[in-house]
């Protein structure tokens, strides 16, 4: 994978798309917490690979999403036969109970999530998206339809950034939820003329143009190989567990 | 035989009352520079549009007359294939990056046009090379200053190495070094050129012929604002008490490389100050330390009193519903309807501020910085996509109000900045440069 920005590269993007995959794939479909559990440690210590300032907001939504879903997830079933906690009775819902089934469901389901997550957040911080595109010999507009998806979050982020930089720049305060919810039109507004503008310009530099070339991707490692026979591994791994 | 030609071209963009371009007529030469001059919404950027081929097929509207490119009707030959006859540069280089990195990003149009995988490289280094840009090769783009990422937009046109080079206002962001290398560069290899463009001092030097758009249509007469020098509007100053200071600052953005290394500067009440440099020096960065939006990793930043700031590209960044609401926000009505006449938008109170020309924005924008009447005005390329006589008039403010505040002016405008500045300072030397 490489870092963006300091140029260390350790898995080129197509073999380390590969793992993500192959990664997510085994979070799904094995039943283990523990397994599931290794999986987002393995994910998380990648994305701390990331500069801080990058990977905050990616950590930030994951944990709390994922913490969300564990709350949310017993309250949703009604399974299993060892409770765990009696709640009060309410009014056409009947008793409100929590049983350790449902508390060990609530945390594959809230770990699935949370290694659906850190993969994504791991794809949009670390991997060379323009090389994964140049390698993308197929269907390379939806591959370059991807990366400019990615590229959405920070550029937002970059936006959201000067929002509230030229706003304290005038002397307006920028603090609270409601004055953060104020900056979400102008951003939208901002992203669709940014969203037109770039069509335009790719458009006026010959994209979608017959007889495309590519600039020749570099050769793979000993470790991009280890990497590709590593995915479909993990993913025989999941199927038979 | 003309490399280019525009035939009574009329052009209205979809919905609008009034056409952009009126029965215009013009033919350009293979090697010539055109410098396109005219005030903003005179037609300039519609105009390149039309020769790129995007207007009609982009931007739809009604279009009657013909343009031919290379022998090409743009009717009947989309954008793309046209992309390498004719490259173009936008005014936003934010908004013409595709890719995340350098490279990558100059490559993109030659992986269109299908040139051969082993040329690719080479071209994209060339291209950058041409506009002092190699060494940026390597980085994101989402790293680079607002000059750096012009030169690689500029880098990712001429590596397409087209026969009709269509620049719209391609100084606002970047130094002089760079604009210059650019037009030799064209020149050295007989490309055609047209230049749109608000600052037209070096745009003139180059130009084989000058055109001059107002309300669409081809005006013979150039008017004088857009020829002459400006008029240096600073009188002898009194100097009072000093607002900013900044002592041997010092500054890198989230650990990275440093920006500033030990600068120092400071600003008087009474006082204009421009601060000017190459692409990349850390003139913004130096700016927000001293209005107080950044905090040096070493040094000392004394401020007394208020701070308002405004970044470049500040038409970006409205968030209200009316004009009159957007400066009202840190101030009140009352001196936001005071603050919209001072830059002449009074009429425009109850518009939506993004239904405004970019111009307009611009003033907007400065409204709202001066709204809060502040000890301290710090502008960031306030002159981007402003023409020569808003440029005077926003020069007569700022000298007309200057004994009230200190105003420290970021630019690469040097004829602005000799018109406006009681100082320049070059960062990354000691000169005083006025």
């Amino acid at each position: 994978m490489d870092q963006p920005g300091n140029g260390a590269e350790a898995v080129s993007p197509v073999p380390a798309a590969a793992l993500l995959a192959a990664l997510v794939f085994a979070a799904l479909f094995v039943n283990s917490v523990w397994i599931v559990a290794a999986i987002v440690l393995t994910l998380l210590a990648a994305c701390l690979r990331a500069p801080r300032v990058r990977r905050r907001m990616y950590l930030v939504t994951v944990g709390v999403s994922s913490g969300m879903v564990f709350l949310l997830w017993p309250w949703l079933q009604n399974t299993g036969s060892h409770p765990f906690w009696h709640g009060p009775i309410v009014p056409v819902l009947g008793e409100l109970t929590v049983t350790r089934e449902e508390l060990r469901l609530a945390g594959v389901y809230a770990l699935r999530f949370g290694a659906v997550g850190l993969a994504s957040a791991v794809y949009a911080l670390l991997l060379d998206h323009d090389r994964l595109l140049g390698s993308a010999s197929w269907a390379r507009r939806s591959a370059l339809a991807v990366a400019l998806a990615t590229r959405l979050v920070p550029t937002l982020e970059r936006d959201a950034h000067g929002l509230v930089e030229a706003l304290r720049g005038r002397g307006v305060e920028t603090e609270g939820v409601r004055r953060r919810a104020r900056l979400l039109s102008p951003l939208l507004a901002g992203s669709l003329e940014r969203g037109l503008n770039l069509a335009e310009a790719m458009e006026a530099r010959g994209y979608g143009r017959a007889g495309r070339t590519r600039v020749p991707p570099p050769a793979w490692t000993r470790l991009d190989c280890v990497a590709l026979a590593v995915a479909p591994a993990i993913v025989l791994g999941a199927l038979w567990l | 035989m003309a490399l280019a030609r525009v035939e009574h071209l009329t052009f209205a963009y979809p919905g609008a009352d009034q056409p952009a371009l009126e029965d215009m007529s013009l033919e350009i030469a293979p090697g010539e520079l055109v410098a396109l001059l005219g005030a903003t919404g005179s037609g300039k950027s519609t105009l390149l549009r039309a020769l790129a081929g995007l207007v009609p097929h982009f931007h739809g509207g009604r279009f009657d007359g013909r343009v031919v490119v290379a022998g090409l009707d743009t009717r009947v030959t989309r954008p793309a294939e046209l992309a390498g006859t004719v490259a173009t540069l936008f005014q936003e280089p934010e908004d013409q990056v595709v890719l995340t990195r350098v490279l990558a990003g100059v490559s993109f149009g030659l992986e269109n046009l299908g040139v051969r995988p082993d040329a690719i490289v080479p071209r994209a280094r060339d291209a950058l090379a041409a506009v002092g840009a190699e060494h940026l090769i390597e980085r994101a783009v989402a790293e680079l200053s607002g000059g750096e990422l012009q030169r690689v937009c500029l880098a990712s046109m001429l590596a397409l190495e087209p026969q009709l080079l269509l620049l719209d206002e391609p100084s606002s962001q970047l130094d002089r070094d760079a604009a210059e290398a650019l037009f030799e560069h064209a020149r050295a290899r007989r490309w055609a050129v047209v230049v749109a463009e608000q600052r037209p001092e070096l745009p003139l030097e180059y130009a084989d012929r000058v055109v001059f758009l107002a309300d669409g249509r081809i005006v013979e007469e150039v008017p004088s604002e857009w020829t002459d020098t400006p008029f240096r509007q600073v009188t002898a100053c009194h100097l009072a008490d000093e607002v900013v200071r900044l002592e041997d600052v010092s500054f890198a953005y989230n650990g990275g490389p440093p920006v500033l290394v030990e600068e120092s500067l400071s600003v008087r009440r009474g006082e204009v100050v421009a601060l000017v440099g190459p692409n990349g020096i850390g003139k913004t960065t130096l700016a927000k330390l001293a209005a107080g939006l950044l905090a040096a990793s070493a040094g000392r930043v004394l401020r007394f009193g208020r701070a308002t700031y405004l970044p470049q590209d500040p038409g970006r960044y409205l968030v209200a519903e009316t004009v009159l609401d957007e400066v009202a926000l840190a101030v009140g009505k009352e001196r936001a309807r005071h603050a919209l006449a001072r830059v002449d938008l009074a009429t425009f109170a109850d518009r939506h501020p993004r239904d405004l020309s970019s111009g307009e924005r611009e003033r907007l924008a400065i409204a709202c910085v001066l709204a809060p009447e502040p000890d301290l005005l710090v502008l960031d390329e306030p002159t981007r996509g402003v023409d020569p006589k808003r440029k005077l008039e926003l020069a007569a403010l700022l000298r007309g109000e200057a004994a009230t505040r200190a105003t420290l002016v970021v630019t690469h405008d040097r004829a602005f900045a000799t018109a406006v500045a009681d100082r320049i300072e070059a960062l990354g030397t000691d000169a005083v440069l006025v």
